[in-house]
């Protein structure tokens, strides 16, 4: 048995974790950083962009935003079903954030994210310009990876500042004393028991996306049938249960919703090829979205998990796929901007391994046969849809007319689309400085929650309006429990005295 | 010598190269296909640095007095990063659903090179549906960045050779000679090319290793599952060597009793053994039992060590597997051991319940004779009723009691003289006393291990022999062996009863009455079973006596003050091992609960470790009793996957005439080929370990 001692004990070194274990440093405090895997970084490793508001990048673009601003916008969003407070100072912490990452050498690039996305691509015309996308490597696009640039800078930070961390060590338990929290177990590399003491504990274990039955369980979601998520190993819901099982309270959970195909990753290229603005329906053979919204993948995630089973197909036929390979993509997504041209490949594979989701119908009745689609339903919106599609007009849902291509020729190209989503968001109870709360709204003294474990501000979607809340939740609600969290040991300190 | 990194100086060994130096002197050096156990290739371009000007290969260039090696030159960055942008055009550009996600090389390396993406157009492979089909081995190849590695390990690390690179158009894969199957291929799936893989190309499939306890001891499921954790895949080395004198050492170092659990353990073990995902699991108890049986006697003992006396005493009270593994332990930790028995004599149910056609009764009183050689005193036939007196005459007192009293359930007519419990007749049995107060024919009430156990001892004693339980017969909680041959030896079984009553007179019992229940439940928490009975079913199996094999307890309720906390099942109230009395310990099923003697041995193990501390010592009680020596080149051996595994020869139904054992021992050919069959887990350990970036102290 190993027997430890710090100020500040910080479980797990994803994004929110590396935040707060940096952030106590900095304040002097002695850290130890427990994480189970053998890289930091966590979830944000995949990731671009985190949002601030009122950066100096921001003003220089000319965007002169304020957090207030901000900060209504975002409550109209969720209904104001958030703590105002937290939000607000979530809100107006994100500048300096940005401030406080380059200090320690993250570089952004933010030029207006009209550069890196295309207006056409509707919900980004409607969403703020707060996103500062990370730097990439001199001579590289911005991508989905950049992110990780910054937990590296981060990493080497908290070292620098002698802090303690612990990899392939996973923290498994509070420990509480007298009501309050005296520490950790956690295990060493070697399996070996560690008992860490200290009198404050921030929990930053980032949700529970591989955890299908609390998915089950939170959401109602069941991971494989009506929703296919990415699963971000380990993610089980460690920061979760640990908060809990200390006496924190609950609060609803809910799943960043996109939409995704099964098993996408080995149908990369498909997945993209069909992320278009092409004829989107539901089983029932009806239309349910102006297709041109679909690139926002989070109110596009609800309305397919809204749709009879939960499911929808994206149909073009051989002259619209004719189109793409020779005109390439309207939306470009995360496949990239040739999926077009891997289409016959991909195709090809999809076919003789007789993935499920993926259809080549030769007739209206065949697609119908194949797919499960309501054939009367299908028909009736074809000749709609074709017919706007004559007269340059969407009336039925008002999309972009630019986007309006007949579904006449066969083949027909069908691709079956299903829920997804990042992750978790939210679960533990806690206050707008980050401390964990009981039941009944007692503060459990040094027990604290950060990042997605306790992103409770988002009601029931993901606000895509201001993209990149999650990483900046994360960065910013880690800083604030550690700055909080000084505070109260200095308090502590005081009494001893 | 010195070389110069960054203008820092760093000793470097005569013979290294630029990379190993500088890892040595804990500079980190982004590099993919260079792996501490494999041959440099120097392919990936990673490792890059500048030298007098010109950029090298760190991994190849031997590092000469003086040099001076610049890392982060403009150049030196620009080469790298376009070599990684090579390795990521054709790797997956989401790593989101990756399960090595956070545990990838190449995701590291992502993070500390800033490069995110490829600037190449994608690269779509066409041969990653090839031989995509194994077991255990998940072969997710679009993650592949051809680094080599796994080539490497499967040639130059096992001697296997199956992995190579092939090529089909323009691109260049990795697979086997004609894309057949790794079995067809000859693999030894022994995982070094999984171990070696710095991305998710390769995985082990989820669940073949536990992810709740330390890697390296989840690698060796054999020894992970064993409660005792015994180092398996050493001794299955041994045995395959035809050396069960080595393999005696090895079981010694953490069991005092090999001999006993090569013919009785429930084997865990086996449950967690790799090859269960080929086809069967090693017979890793019947290996031993080999062992146990082939061994010269004592050879075992050469090495063994004992601690100084340290003048401290210990009382052991009850000497079954968990006290007088304790007992021995202790001893070889240098304290006084007294271990006090109620029965004539030691052992527990290993000498007085386990029948000798299970378990031949000479081989556990070798093994119970060596540890009282050792230094350990026992006194047989004396019980203690008050472990607190006890324990002022002693430093410290282990209360390993076991549960040695059968439990009747209440029912009409189980208070009639005949009707007894099968722990007192299963020692009647062995101690050769007279059992003819049972009459001819006898109901065994329960069908767990011991109800086969009693019934199966009488057959052998020309009995007519009824097993009646609650369950069906699919929930039977004995082994499937044990049912099967009792029913070849004449056990007739009443599967899915229910008892109403024990009938009988002033003449003795004549019966049981019993009905059919399509389905029970039994509720663990209140004790009480909910049934669904058959209508009209009733029936009277007639007897002269009644054994119940319905469970057991400590009987410490009987004491009138036993001196520690006893709860109102019978057992010490404990808190790891300590009771309620300072400097009284509990262990073993007097704590658990009926359980598997190996169980109990982890228990006399763990609880010596502690009670060793409480006296000042260690605690530490492992030693080795011989090297290991295992050679890595493994080598192919042809239809491998499916070898067969080797079963023990059952005897005929004539067994049921006699005592003997009812299976014979291996042979030396059959041990040998069965010892062949393990994929020798234990290797992967002895792979190197690449550490991240954020590892090394100096960026």
């Amino acid at each position: 048995m190993i027997t430890l001692e710090a100020d500040v004990i910080v479980c797990a070194a994803g994004l929110s974790g590396l935040a707060a274990s940096v952030a106590a440093a900095e304040l002097g405090a002695e850290v130890i950083t427990f994480e189970k895997n053998n890289t930091t970084g966590g979830a944000a490793n995949m990731g671009i962009s985190p949002l601030a508001v009122g950066s100096r990048q921001q003003r220089m673009a000319g965007y002169n935003y304020t957090p207030e601003e901000i900060f209504e916008k975002h409550m109209h969003y969720v209904h104001w079903k958030a703590d105002a407070r937290l939000v607000m100072e979530y809100y107006k912490k994100t500048a300096s954030t940005i401030e406080w990452l380059e200090n320690m050498g993250v570089n952004f690039v933010f030029e207006g994210n009209t550069k890196y996305t295309p207006v056409r691509m509707k919900h980004f015309a409607s969403a703020e310009q707060v996103r500062h996308p990370v730097a990439p490597a001199p001579g590289q696009k911005v991508a989905p990876r950049v992110a990780s640039t910054m937990c590296k800078k981060m990493t080497e930070r908290f070292q620098e500042l002698g802090g303690d961390l612990r990899l392939e060590s996973p923290a498994t338990n509070v420990i509480m004393e007298d009501g309050r929290v005296i520490g950790v177990k956690a295990k060493a590399p070697d399996g070996e028991d560690i008992t860490a003491y200290a009198d404050v504990v921030i929990l930053a274990c980032g949700g529970f996306g591989d955890n299908p039955k609390l998915i089950t369980e939170r959401t109602g979601f069941e991971w494989g049938k009506d929703l296919y998520s990415f699963r971000i190993p380990g993610n089980v819901g460690d920061g979760l249960r640990m908060a809990w099982e200390a006496g924190a309270g609950k609060e609803p959970s809910i799943m960043e919703l996109m939409y995704q195909i099964p098993d996408n990753l080995n149908h990369f290229a498909l997945e993209g090829a069909f992320r278009q603005p092409i004829l989107w329906v539901n089983k029932l053979g009806r239309r349910f979205i102006p297709e041109d919204v679909i690139g926002n993948t989070g109110i596009t995630g609800n309305a397919i998990a809204y749709q009879p089973w939960g499911t929808c197909f994206a149909i073009m036929d051989a002259d619209t796929l004719a189109y793409y390979k020779a005109r390439g993509v309207d939306f470009p997504g995360v496949q990239g901007e040739d999926v077009f041209d891997q289409f016959d490949e991909a195709a090809k594979q999809a076919k003789a391994e007789g993935y499920e989701f993926y259809f080549e119908c030769d007739s209206v009745d065949d697609l119908c046969e194949k797919t499960g689609i309501d054939k009367e339903g299908f028909l009736e919106t074809l000749e709609e849809y074709n017919a706007c599609c004559e007269n340059h007009k969407d009336d039925i849902m008002g999309k972009d007319p630019s986007f309006l291509r007949p579904v006449k020729t066969p083949k027909f190209y069908v691709l079956q689309q299903f829920p997804g989503a990042y992750g978790t968001l939210g679960g533990v109870r806690t206050d707008y400085k980050m401390r964990c709360l009981t039941e009944d709204y007692k503060v459990i003294p040094g027990l604290y929650s950060v990042g997605t474990d306790a992103m409770n501000i988002c009601g029931d979607t993901y606000p895509f309006i201001l993209p990149g809340n999650t990483m900046a939740f994360c960065l910013n609600s880690g800083r604030m429990a550690s700055e909080n969290a000084i505070e109260y040991l200095n308090k502590l300190d005081a009494e001893y005295e | 010598m010195k070389i110069y990194i960054d203008s820092r100086p760093v000793e470097a060994k005569e013979g290294q190269t630029i990379l190993e130096a500088a890892l040595d002197a804990n500079i980190y050096i982004p590099h993919l296909c260079t792996h501490p156990s494999l041959p440099v290739i120097g392919e990936c371009g990673l490792c890059v640095a500048e030298v007098n000007g010109r950029v090298v290969k760190t991994c190849e260039t031997l590092a000469q007095e003086g040099m001076s090696v610049n890392l982060k030159t403009e150049k030196v960055i620009h080469q790298r990063n376009v070599a990684l942008e090579f390795l990521l055009a054709g790797h997956p550009h989401d790593c989101s659903s990756c399960k090595a996600y956070l545990k990838c090389e190449l995701q590291a390396i992502i993070q500390y090179t800033d490069v995110t993406h490829s600037r190449l157009r994608t690269i779509t492979k066409t041969t990653t549906d090839r031989n995509t089909d194994n077991p255990l081995i998940l072969r997710e190849m679009e993650r592949c960045i051809m680094c080599g590695r796994c080539v490497r390990a499967c040639k130059d690390l096992r001697g296997v050779g199956i992995l190579q690179y092939n090529r089909e158009g323009k691109e260049t894969y990795i697979g086997t000679k004609g894309d057949v199957s790794l079995a067809e291929a000859g693999c030894r799936f022994c995982g070094a090319c999984v171990e070696v893989c710095p991305t998710g190309a390769l995985q082990d499939f989820e669940g073949v290793f536990r992810n709740d306890i330390a890697r390296e001891k989840a690698l060796i499921p054999c020894s992970a599952e064993c409660p005792a954790h015994v180092d398996i895949p050493a001794y299955i080395r041994a045995i395959k060597e035809g050396n069960t004198d080595r393999a005696m050492a090895i079981l010694h170092e953490k069991v005092p009793f090999p001999f006993v659990l090569g013919h009785i353990c429930n084997h865990k073990c086996e449950l967690g053994c790799k090859r269960n995902g080929l086809n069967e699991p090693i017979a890793i108890r019947n290996l031993k039992r080999f062992a146990a049986v082939n061994a010269t006697n004592g050879k075992w003992m050469e090495k063994v060590t004992f601690k100084a006396r340290t003048g401290k005493k210990v009382a052991v009270v009850g000497g079954g597997p968990c006290g007088l593994t304790a007992a021995y332990y202790l001893n070889k930790q240098g304290h006084d051991v007294d271990v006090f028995e109620k029965r004539p004599q030691l052992g527990g149910p290993m000498t007085s319940g386990i029948p000798s056609y299970r378990l031949p009764i000479e081989g556990v009183k070798k093994e119970i004779q060596t540890i009282l050689d050792s230094g350990v005193r026992a006194e047989c036939n004396t019980e203690i009723s008050d472990v607190r007196s006890l324990r002022e005459r002693y430093d410290a007192v282990l209360v390993s009691v076991g549960v040695s009293h059968g439990k009747k359930l209440r029912i009409p007519g189980s208070d009639f003289e005949q009707v007894y419990t099968a722990i007192d007749v299963l020692a009647d049995l062995r101690q050769g006393s007279d059992i003819s107060y049972l009459g001819q024919k006898v109901t065994v009430i329960g069908a767990g291990s011991v109800g086969y156990d009693v019934a199966r001892s009488l057959v052998r004693k020309g009995l007519q022999i009824n097993i009646a339980c609650i369950e069906q017969p699919d929930k039977i909680l004995a082994d499937k062996e044990d049912q099967e041959e009792a029913l070849d030896e004449g056990v007739v079984l009443f599967a899915g009863r229910s008892f109403e009553e024990i009938e009988g007179g002033t003449e003795g019992v004549t019966g049981l009455r019993v009905h059919t229940v399509l389905s029970s439940t039994y509720d663990r928490a209140t004790g009480t079973v909910t049934e669904v009975a058959l209508e009209d079913s009733q029936m009277v199996i007639p007897c002269d006596s009644v054994i119940f094999a319905t469970g057991q307890h400590t009987g410490l309720n009987a004491f009138e003050n036993f001196g520690i906390e006893i709860n109102r099942f019978g057992y010490p109230v404990v808190d790891g091992f300590k009771t309620s009395g300072e400097g009284i310990f509990a262990a073993g099923d007097a704590i658990t609960g009926i359980s598997f003697v190996i169980n109990a041995i982890a228990q006399g193990r763990d609880a010596t470790a502690e009670i060793d501390r409480y006296l000042g010592g260690s605690g530490e009680i492992d030693e080795k009793l011989c090297d290991r020596i295992a050679d890595p080149v493994i080598g192919t051996m042809e239809g491998f996957a499916e070898l067969p595994r080797e079963e023990q020869i059952l005897r005929g139904t004539e067994r049921a005439q006699d005592e003997e054992d009812v299976y014979l021992t291996y042979t030396l050919e059959q041990a040998q080929n069965e010892a062949n069959r393990c994929l020798q887990c234990d290797l992967r350990n002895d792979i190197g370990h690449v550490c991240p970036w954020m590892d090394y102290a100096t960026k």
